[in-house]
């Protein structure tokens, strides 16, 4: 069974989260210029590595931000947004995907 | 002007056991099943009780806690936990800022609750509350919920005081335990909407296991 660590509700299933896609920083939309507003929107940077993800804890309705590496697989860190990760966790995995059987 | 009854949101699920309904805070639910003698080894073995019919009252934001304590509730400190908000009364704290206040067979915080009013009330607000909710009990209960979700809800992984959010026969869930006139109980709250789902989930199950439904007569006897 993969699991999740979810900042408010502890270490569940994978089955009880959604994914909400890549976090990225939003350009001001007043000063940015069309081409950066446009490459905001379109544009992916699919590079296998750490990357910041929404996710989404149904049973609590609790978004958070999890930083996973999207090449092996192994969340690092999960925290709420605007809430900096806990340095302890990001260098150790703190909710580690088992394979099922 | 008539009072208007409401219908508890299982009574589709329940029709085929032909319960025995009454009116409890406004909403008709079963109060009987089968009769008190087999009631009572239900609620021995694994017994399941619709009350939804529990009077409830949801607020959230970062004011909450405190306009809750302005009208006399206790209310939890620590984020996904309950306590009894005044007698007969659960608060249950969702998260960190939201709150689930429920009244109890004899509780009746909700009414004095239902003065909120929003234009007077900065950082604190209403939700709407209709949860289907039930009690599940007896010796069984804990083999139903092993089947149901993937929690471990034994007492030495589940504290006395805690709210669980998760996923209860696939769909969303909040649980926690408590004593009932000195029985150990699980309650569950899941939305309306799948309120007779899970009502034949778990009433399916505890069949299996020797047990069935309670009414709300029985339960609280």
């Amino acid at each position: 069974m993969k699991l999740l660590n979810c900042p408010m509700n502890g270490t569940r299933p994978l089955s009880e989260f959604l994914f909400g896609g890549e976090f990225r920083e939003m350009p001001n939309p007043d000063t940015s210029s069309d081409l950066e507003w446009a490459s905001y929107v379109h544009y992916r940077d699919n590079a296998p590595g750490v990357k910041k993800e929404w996710w989404y804890h149904s049973p609590s309705g609790t978004w958070f931000i999890a930083e996973r590496n999207t090449l092996s697989d192994e969340v690092l860190a999960t925290y709420l947004y605007g809430k900096a990760p806990d340095a302890t966790k990001t260098t150790k995995p703190r909710a580690k995907k088992e394979q099922s059987e | 002007m008539t009072a208007l009854i409401k219908t508890t949101p299982v009574a589709y699920a329940q029709h085929e056991q032909k319960p025995a309904m009454g009116v409890h805070n406004g909403m008709e639910v079963a109060l009987s099943f089968e009769g008190a003698a087999v009631e009572k080894t239900h609620k021995q073995v694994l017994g399941v009780t619709d009350v939804s019919c529990f009077a409830k009252f949801g607020i959230k934001g970062p004011k909450a806690a405190d306009w809750l304590a302005k009208q006399g509730l206790k209310t939890p400190d620590e984020i996904n936990s309950w306590v009894e908000g005044a007698p007969g009364t659960l608060v249950l704290r969702l998260g960190g800022s939201e709150f689930l206040v429920e009244d109890q067979i004899k509780g009746n915080a909700c009414n004095g609750l239902s003065t909120f009013n929003q234009d007077k009330t900065a950082g604190a607000y209403q939700v709407a509350r209709a949860d289907a909710a039930f009690i599940l009990g007896g010796s069984q209960a804990l083999n139903l919920l092993s089947e149901l979700c993937v929690m471990d809800l034994r007492d030495s992984a589940l504290a006395s005081n805690a709210v669980v959010m998760t996923q209860v026969a696939g769909i969303s869930a909040t649980l926690l335990r408590e004593s009932l006139a000195g029985e150990q109980v699980y309650r569950i709250w899941c939305d309306v909407s799948y309120g007779p789902y899970m009502w034949e989930m778990l009433l399916e199950i505890a069949q299996e296991l020797g047990g069935g439904a309670v009414g709300l007569t029985a339960r609280f006897q």
